[in-house]
């Protein structure tokens, strides 16, 4: 239901591989994964493959993680790399802190989310691009750094979907 | 000897709100709330076209987006002259219903319940239901593998926790069953929103997408399964509780503070705008249900103070003239929220600030009755009640909607008023389900000279004033037994029960660890 690049023909039992980018858009390179969305969303994708901006909604997005059969998630990460180091790394290799959920009053992060989508449906197998930020401050354009990296991010993010295309046979494309 | 104990983070995100609290006896002598992360994405907007202002303010809250863009159009409307036409007003109220819904369901079930229950009593539980016990489990399963996030609460059960198996496994159940449901909220708000989350079609003037029939149909058929659910699980859910464990409580008002009380007023009920869902006003000093003094809204009375802030020191503002130049070496200061008053008054926003404004009898009826005092248990019996009226206003809407939109001259947009005006300024107000939001914006030039949101968890988690008096979640905290100070659950108890919400910023994954670095991509 979110803003996207929509499946023209029909599913035939497709498998639907989600790109979802979130982030804060207000402040720098916090919305990294905003703007990488927004990029890829002129961009031809195989079918099966949609683009969604999630902002930093939280429980709001649970639906579309339920949705998808596979996740790509974009995000600002601090990995303690230098700005704008990529990084690929599965939901489970990400030590998500349950300390973190306990304190919690009000929002809930990303990683929860999915986490817990797992109580309802099931969960996706989540890969997570992050993107090393120079300046999470008040603003609306990418630090140079970050900026920079932009499309070592969509080529990482490519190659992720590439390598999900291959566990799905149902989404290749049959020629008439 | 008093013993002063720090929680924070509050909230998820680190630094957003810290509440540090003074225990002497038992009991919470003194408290502090601070935001503890600098805000004022208001700057961005200086020099932009008016028009923007709808869009860039959804992005200051991942939770609250939609309700930034509302109060941002009105504060529009208000400076550009422009009158939205009945069917605006319709579809706006509509997807401000369904942000209700949700709001009030995830913060009941997910965020607040957890706080009430002993959850591991689900391993008790002993009945034949087979639903039941899948979710028993579910959730046994969970705590074997070590991994009992999202269910583990912070705080060891207290004597208020519900701990009979029967209950507390139905209550998990509902909270499984809640997160269905805020999914059918959300996908409400999509259907005339557009997109989510920041919908695209609250703007100036009105609504930008009309709606057809189908869509009405859908969004009534989703509304008739979360109606049911609000009046069969979540309201009764909250009176077994607020009647049960909770009743103690409930009736020593804990959780009450200065008992000042400030609604906008929203929720047009007819096209004059004359009958709305809530009623704007203010209550000064409420005992039992009688205000010592109860007066009509009037914008002009709302200033900040930024004494205890991080901001540059200045008398008190009204928003209009508000700004936001930090200043970190001010000793005094002790947090980036300002503190809001109303007559130089801290003021408590919220569904309880509502239905006491709005004198609902539902909840008066618990006050002089049953003997709830204002505090903790009666915001969550407020804000189910309320769930229950914004959903028989929606019932309305749809009906007034599905009436006119097939008339010939049916309009959902005031497209005469679209250019920014020279020169002008304007308010707008609206009631989000977290409490009072205003918007102030000043036109120069055709672009935005001043803008200013003062928003409801500034009012309720604000520092201290000029005079020094404590902001809401502060008084509040005064009095409340903290008979363990390593397990203040009565404190969160409290916070919580105003929904907080500081989360109007960062979404950075941080794994707190270098780990990551191990999967650097070259």
């Amino acid at each position: 239901m979110l803003q996207g690049r929509r499946e023209e023909v029909p599913d035939r039992g497709r498998k639907k591989i989600l790109i979802l980018g979130v982030g804060n858009l207000l402040l720098s390179d916090e919305g990294v994964g905003v703007h990488v969305a927004e990029r890829m969303m002129e961009m031809e994708l195989p079918p099966g493959v949609e683009v969604m901006e999630g902002g930093t909604d939280g429980f709001g997005l649970m639906h579309v993680i339920l949705e998808a059969d596979r996740l790509i998630l974009v995000d600002a990460v601090k990995g303690g790399g230098p700005p704008g180091s990529v990084y690929r790394f599965d939901v489970e290799d990400c030590p998500t802190a349950p300390d973190v959920f306990k304190t919690s009053v009000h929002q809930i992060s990303i990683l929860e989310v999915i986490h817990l989508s797992g109580l309802i449906g099931s969960t996706p197998q989540t890969t997570i691009i992050g993107v090393e930020p120079k300046s999470t401050s008040m603003g609306m354009e990418l630090s140079p750094e970050v900026e920079a990296e932009i499309p070592k991010v969509i080529r990482t993010v490519q190659e992720v979907v590439a390598a999900s295309l291959d566990h799905f046979p149902e989404n290749r494309v049959v020629s008439a | 000897m008093a013993k002063r104990i720090t929680i924070d983070p509050m909230t998820r995100i680190e630094g957003h709100l810290k509440i540090e609290v003074e225990i002497e006896n038992g009991k919470v002598k003194n408290a502090w709330s601070s935001g503890t992360m600098a805000r004022g994405f208001e700057a961005l907007l200086l020099g932009k076209d008016p028009r923007d202002a709808s869009y860039v303010t959804s992005r200051f809250c991942g939770v609250c987006f939609s309700v930034h863009q509302m109060a941002s159009a009105r504060a529009l409307d208000a400076a550009f002259g422009a009158r939205v036409p009945w069917g605006g007003t319709l579809l706006r109220n509509l997807v401000m219903g369904a942000e209700y819904i949700y709001d009030h369901l995830v913060h009941f079930y997910q965020l607040s319940a957890l706080d009430y229950i002993d959850i591991m009593a689900v391993a008790d539980y002993k009945g034949k239901d087979p639903e039941l016990n899948k979710v028993k489990d579910k959730v046994v399963g969970l705590v074997k593998r070590g991994d009992t996030f999202p269910l583990t609460p912070r705080y060891k059960p207290d004597e208020f926790c519900v701990n009979d198996p029967d209950v507390v496994i139905s209550a998990v159940k509902h909270y499984l069953d809640a997160l269905n449901m805020q999914i059918k909220a959300k996908n409400m708000g999509v259907i005339f929103g557009g997109r989510a989350p920041h919908y695209q079609s609250i703007v100036v003037g009105g609504f930008t997408q009309l709606p057809d029939i189908n869509q009405v149909a859908r969004f009534r058929s989703m509304l008739d399964e979360v109606a049911a659910f609000v009046e069969e699980v979540y309201i009764p859910d909250v009176v077994a509780f607020g009647t049960g464990p909770l009743l103690p409580l409930a009736r020593a008002g804990v959780g009450g503070g200065h008992r000042n009380y400030l609604s906008y007023g929203a929720f047009e009920l007819n096209e004059s705008g004359d009958k709305l869902v809530f009623k704007p006003g203010a209550i000064f000093g409420l005992v039992g249900t009688k205000p010592q003094r109860v007066e009509p809204f009037k914008p002009e009375k709302i200033t900040e103070s930024v004494r205890y802030s991080w901001y540059k020191k200045e008398t008190p503002k009204h928003p209009y003239e508000g700004s936001q130049v930090f200043d970190l070496q001010r000793p005094e200061a002790y947090s980036f929220v300002k503190a809001p008053r109303y007559e130089n008054v801290p003021m408590e926003v919220g569904p309880l600030a509502r239905g006491l404004v709005d004198g609902d009898p539902t909840l008066l009826s618990l006050i002089n009755n049953h003997g709830v005092r204002p505090g903790a248990v009666a915001r969550h019996a407020a804000r189910a009640i309320e769930t229950k009226k914004v959903v028989e206003a929606m019932y309305q809407w749809c009906d007034e909607l599905t009436r006119i939109m097939t008339k010939p001259g049916f309009r959902i947009h005031d497209t005469d008023h679209w250019d920014p005006p020279a020169e002008s300024e304007g308010a707008g107000f609206f009631e989000p389900p977290r409490g009072a939001l205003g918007h102030w914006i000043r036109i120069k030039n055709h672009k935005i000279a001043n803008y200013q949101a003062v928003v409801p968890s500034t009012w309720n988690a604000s520092p201290r004033d000029e005079r020094g008096v404590r902001g809401q979640y502060e008084e509040s905290l005064i009095g409340v037994p903290v008979p363990d100070p390593e397990n203040p659950i009565n404190v969160v108890r409290v916070i919580r029960s105003f929904d907080p919400c500081l989360a109007c910023a960062v979404h950075l994954i941080d794994p707190k660890t270098n780990e990551i670095r191990r999967f650097m991509v070259e």
